[in-house]
């Protein structure tokens, strides 16, 4: 079945060793059948014509005997099953995140990250909780199930058979089951994780919904993520629960067909072609040969939720890495676009490009929002792969390279800084997490960074709160841009746009930057036209294409969409609030 | 709200969700019917084996019971479905009711309380402590009915027929319950549980930021296994469960057990009595079936107790994070006539003794512009912010005509103040429901607010316009795109207050003027703050406040100020020095390659 590949392919994964506790589980099994055994064996005796009642008491110290040692076998057993689930799901999140580390990064623009986040919380954890309190039961079914029809079919081959018949007939109406759940189960999945990301939402936005009057039930896209989620939630009970009943029913039902197949050969033969001691024990033992059956059906729901969790696990284990090339060193740094085209969905951002930046020069990328500045910084980052023509750094296809090679000799200081919970230190060190204290202490001085510790409560050990939040944009840029000074990768691809980030703390950034930049291969997405006068080059885009390039004189003597930008900046840079006028 | 009415457990879930109590009362019942009819299997198999021991098993009666049987499973099928449907649907509308509430009162918390959470720790509630809840609610409380009423029966029925074996047969159960309790009830069991929880909230939280800053993880080479915080927490996360299993081991295999081997005492105790003449053999039948049957189902309750235990602590969390914080007070005022904004000795702190805003007093009169300047950390953005309420002053107050903005409703200080952020926030709706933003506005008007703010003629290159669900694959918009988006909620919003933060995201060649433009037509007949960051762009505003650390330095013009104010003047040089910033990298600086 689904589920079981399902899980196997996990199991496999995630190197579980659960044979060993599915070992124990059937030692344990042996304990869970042994009374029903021990139960039958007596009745078989009491009803004879002279019970051997010495056979009988033995029979019951054997009981009393097996009972014992059950509680420390079960200890342990319990104890090594749960541990081997438990170093499982811990080795998935692991492997999990490491998973999720080497895809492009073309798989957060297609998933949001909240909804990644919660395959490796929340689908892990059902599957961690379901599967511990299940296992024992399964593997308990299984054995239990064997060991009793195996019984019973000696006694009886025919009543057995009987009996046993009914496990298909479940099983087929537990499979309807599925079919009809799959649907709404997928939509209920559908709906839990968009209640995640609408709920997430909510809280990074609230100040803007406290302004607009919009908390609470006031936010609809939140509201309607709650009812649709509370709707399919009931549907899928609804097309579980009747014919999952209905195999519970079955069982029912195949047991009192059984007695009436017996007593009808009593009728029959006056009590001839079955025995009363069969009989008997069928009666009393049968009943108990689907409880074990019935306790996996009853968590039949369960487990398909699991299973759904199980695939959406999988399709992350699935999705190609692109750690494809192996580790290099490169002794040189010019990147080269050939006839590069690339597209995050359907629409082309890049079209047919081909461009050298050379090593240790400035260039500048300009252009309209959208014109494909920041996907030219992301391809050389390999955050994606291009879809036709090549890059290259050093002669050497980013394809052919370990994207650890890559990433290793690239640094980023990009508008939108991601700090992590923890100190402004450690925040650092990320940078490079082999360097000194000492080291770690200069790239925070070289970046301006000490200039505002001191009005910190702990300096550079003061925690900065999630993403940074009790810093100012300028205070984050600084710290991303000791990060890249401490890692002193030879290519920086730089957005200019980052000094206006603090505006009153502009000339410290400028400041930083300068020092991050020296004798590097810089990329720098202009905004302000004035900040890259200098550059080597200039590479101004448009929708995609490259419009011109050259160096600021040239490109300003050519009369072309630069020297219109540059324009309309002197005329905008005198630009005030008019107060009161017209 | 009061500790002495507090309500713990599924009362105070009912309470909290609105929910009332008649789903689960009818759960319960066909939970009740059901458990009954469950034992009629077991009372068919004892009178068919009274009749065989009597040598009367031809009975043609036995077949009507048979049918009798199959009717009783029937009828148990249709109440155990009667009973899981009413006990899902009361759980999803519980769990609906505390979503709601839970986000509704999200919404009213102070702004310095969300910011101090990760927002994964908000998540777990929402996800995984309210899910638990449904678990709860759908599947242990039928049990629970089933688990209490089957034994009760059983016994009383088994009383009747022999109270010795029936005494007998009661002992498993009571040293099961007595122990489970004992276990569950423990210390050890309660503190291991808090941990359980805030570890896997730790855990919560290192996966979110692991996931959410994956670029900068790739750049710096920080894989699931060296990011500190992913492997850490992932590891102790394990190391707890282990030390949870480890715990609750010895009572588990020690129920198991006795769940397994429950009648001994019965069978040891029957067979004595059956040997010594004492018991007929149908009735020790009688208790072999029935007598140990009903354990497994009253075994149900100490797992019961565990869950129970799980709730009440997931209740109490939820209002500890959520409903013991103290709600911002609104009053109910009407709001003014005019719209002059006033801050009078105004003291604020984010944390206890560290004051962001000492003593600040200033006026705006109606209709004018002022600037609030400063440098970073000098409270200018803050002071924007408590205008709007996010935070409760210290002490001092702000007022909007004249009457104190605690003193007027939330909704109405909403309705006649408008804010600019610094940073922009787009929702995952349609470009017309984020410019909207729940307003009573017209689609025309929306679009006219778009054209003002300079946006209606990308949007129209939207693949469906104004209806393009932001979010969607493919959309996207810069930087520049959405602040112009946020200017058009304002400009819709025609607010008679706004305040202004002056964004950053004005740097882009193209947008920048559009923005101006749209911002300078924004402003025209209101009462504005402008938190400034450019000072050449408020040279001409009607009156500059300049703070310095929290402390109100000066009030004046643009002129006034460079004569008079040294910080203001410093402030003024560093930013013309700024503007003529030009990158240059050593090695192209002389050579051209």
């Amino acid at each position: 079945m689904n589920m079981l590949r399902n899980l196997i392919y996990i199991l496999r994964r995630a190197h579980a060793r659960l044979v060993a506790a599915a070992a124990g589980e059937m030692l344990h099994g042996i304990f869970l059948a042994a009374p029903t055994g021990v139960l039958l064996f007596i009745i078989w005796e009491l009803f004879k014509e002279q019970p051997d009642s010495r056979k009988i008491w033995s029979m019951v110290i054997v009981l009393a005997v097996m009972f014992v040692v059950q509680m420390g076998v079960a200890r342990r057993v319990v104890v090594k099953t749960y541990h081997a689930i438990f170093t499982m799901t811990a080795k998935l999140r692991l492997m999990l995140g490491d998973h999720l580390h080497k895809v492009s990064l073309g798989l957060y623009k297609k998933r949001e990250p909240g909804d990644l986040a919660s395959v490796v919380l929340q689908d892990v954890s059902t599957f961690e909780t379901i599967f511990s309190n299940q296992f024992q039961n399964m593997v308990g079914a299984l054995f239990g199930t064997l060991f009793l029809s195996i019984f019973l079919f000696v006694l009886d081959w025919k009543l057995a058979l009987l009996m046993i018949s009914a496990i298909p007939c479940a099983f087929l109406c537990v499979v309807a089951a599925t079919k009809m759940a799959e649907k709404i189960s997928h939509k209920h999945l559908g709906s839990r994780t968009e209640t995640g990301s609408r709920f997430i939402e909510y809280i990074q936005g609230v100040q803007y919904l406290k302004a607009f009057n919009l908390t609470g039930d006031r936010f609809l896209s939140l509201k309607r993520a709650f009812e649709e989620l509370r709707r399919n939630s009931i549907k899928l009970e609804a097309a579980f629960g009747p014919l999952v009943i209905t195999s519970l029913v079955v069982f029912e039902f195949f047991f009192l067909v059984m007695v009436y197949a017996a007593i009808s050969r009593l009728d029959h033969a006056g009590g001839a072609t079955i025995a009363i001691p069969a009989f008997v024990a069928f009666l009393v033992v049968g009943y108990r040969l689907y409880t074990p059956l019935q306790l996996v059906v009853a968590s039949y729901a369960e487990l398909s939720y699991m299973n759904t969790g199980l695939k959406r696990i999988r399709q992350i284990l699935e999705t190609p890495v692109q750690d494809s090339g192996k580790d290099s060193r490169l002794d040189k740094y010019e990147i080269s676009f050939e006839n590069v085209s690339f597209s995050y969905t359907d629409r082309d951002v890049l079209k047919e490009i081909s461009l050298t930046i050379p090593e240790k020069g400035l260039t500048a990328l300009v252009g309209a929002s959208g014109a494909g500045k920041t996907t030219i910084t992301n391809l050389i980052a390999r955050f994606w792969d291009v879809q036709k023509g090549r890059i290259t750094i050093g002669g050497v296809d980013l394809k052919d390279m370990s994207s650890q090679t890559v990433h290793g000799m690239i640094s980023q200081v990009f508008q939108d800084v991601y700090l992590f919970d923890d100190t402004i230190y450690n925040n650092i060190k990320i940078g490079n997490p082999a360097a000194t204290e000492a080291e770690i202490m200069h790239a925070a001085k070289k970046a301006q960074v000490t200039e505002f510790l001191s009005v910190l409560e702990n300096g550079i050990h003061t925690k900065v709160g999630e993403g940074g939040a009790k810093l100012s944009g300028g205070q984050k840029q600084r710290i991303s841009i000791a990060r890249a000074m401490l890692k002193d990768a030879p290519i920086i691809l730089l957005d200019e746009a980052t000094a206006a980030l603090d505006p009153e703390n502009e000339i410290y950034i400028q400041q930083a930057i300068q020092e991050l930049v020296k004798a590097k291969t810089v990329v720098v997405i202009a905004h302000k036209l004035q900040t890259i006068r200098n550059a080597d080059n200039i590479i101004v885009l448009q929708d995609g294409r490259i419009l011109e390039a050259g160096n600021h004189q040239e490109l300003l003597e050519s009369n072309g969409l630069y020297s219109q930008y540059w324009n309309t900046q002197q005329t905008t840079r005198g630009w005030k609030i008019a107060a009161g006028s017209h | 709200m009061r500790k002495d009415k507090k309500k713990s457990g599924l009362a105070r879930l009912l309470e909290l969700s609105g929910q009332k109590k008649g789903l689960l009362i009818v759960s319960s019942a066909a939970a009740t019917i059901q458990a009954l009819l469950t034992m009629v299997p077991y009372i068919l198999i004892f009178y068919m084996l009274k009749e065989l021991l009597n040598g009367r098993i031809t009975n043609p009666d036995i077949r009507i019971w048979l049918a009798w049987a199959f009717a009783a499973v029937v009828l148990s099928g249709v109440m155990m479905f009667i009973a899981a449907m009413a006990s899902h649907i009361a759980a999803f509308n519980i769990l609906y009711g505390l979503r709601c509430k839970i986000t509704d009162k999200l919404g009213k918390l102070p702004m310095g309380y969300l910011r101090n959470r990760s927002s994964g720790a908000f998540k777990k509630i929402i996800a995984d402590d309210v899910e638990r809840i449904e678990l709860f609610i759908a599947h242990s409380l039928p049990d629970t009915v089933r688990a209490l009423v089957l034994p009760l029966v059983i016994l009383g029925y088994l009383f009747v027929v022999d109270w010795r074996l029936a005494l007998m047969s009661f002992l498993p159960l009571l040293i099961l319950v007595v122990a489970a309790s004992a276990t569950s009830g423990s210390k050890d069991f309660k503190s291991s549980i808090r941990k359980y929880h805030d570890s896997l909230e730790e855990m919560n939280g290192g996966i979110v930021e692991f996931v959410r800053a994956m670029p900068v993880m790739k750049i710096f080479g920080q894989s699931a296994s060296a990011f500190a915080k992913y492997s850490d927490t992932v590891t102790a996360f394990d190391g707890h469960v282990k030390g949870w299993s480890r715990l609750t081991a010895p009572p588990w295999a020690m129920i198991i057990s006795f769940l397994t081997n429950a009648l001994l005492p019965l069978l040891a105790f029957g067979l004595y009595l059956y040997f010594s003449g004492g018991l007929d053999l149908p009735v020790f039948f009688l208790f072999l079936i029935l007598g140990v049957g009903y354990i497994r189902p009253a075994f149900k309750l100490t797992t019961v107790k565990g869950e129970i235990i799980k709730i009440i602590e997931g209740v109490k969390r939820m209002d500890e994070i959520l409903f013991e914080v103290e709600e911002q007070k609104s009053g109910i005022k009407p709001v003014p006539e005019g719209f002059s904004l006033e801050f009078r000795s105004v003291w604020f702190s984010y944390v206890d003794g560290v004051d962001v805003i000492k003593n600040v007093s200033f006026k705006v009169p109606q209709g004018s512009i002022t600037a609030l300047v400063g440098p970073s950390g000098s409270g200018k953005s803050t002071a924007g912010q408590l205008i709007a309420r996010f935070y409760d002053l210290k002490s001092g107050s702000i007022t909007l005509g004249g009457v104190n903005i605690n003193d007027l409703s939330t909704e109405d200080l909403m309705k006649h103040v408008g804010f600019v952020f610094q940073d922009n926030m787009m929702f995952q709706q349609s470009i017309h429901d984020n410019i909207l933003m729940g307003m009573d506005k017209t689609r025309e008007e929306v679009m006219a607010a778009a054209r003002t703010a300079r946006c209606h003629d990308f949007i129209m290159q939207l693949p469906d316009g104004y209806d393009t669900r932001f979010g969607d694959k493919g959309i996207h918009l810069s930087g520049g795109e959405q602040q112009r988006i946020q200017l058009a909620r304002v400009i819709l919003k025609d607010a008679p207050v706004l305040i202004l933060d002056e964004a950053t995201a004005f740097s882009d060649p193209e947008n920048e003027h559009l923005i101006m433009t749209a911002i300078n037509e924004l402003i025209q007949h209101k009462t504005v703050i402008i938190i400034a960051h450019r000072l050449s762009t408020i040279a001409d505003v009607d009156q500059i406040v300049v703070l310095d650390k929290g402390e109100l330095q000066a009030v004046g013009s643009h002129g006034e100020l460079l004569r008079e104010n040294q910080l203001y003047t410093g402030m003024w040089n560093a930013h013309k020095r700024a503007k003529e910033f030009e990158i240059v990298n050593e090695t192209s600086a002389g050579e051209k390659i």
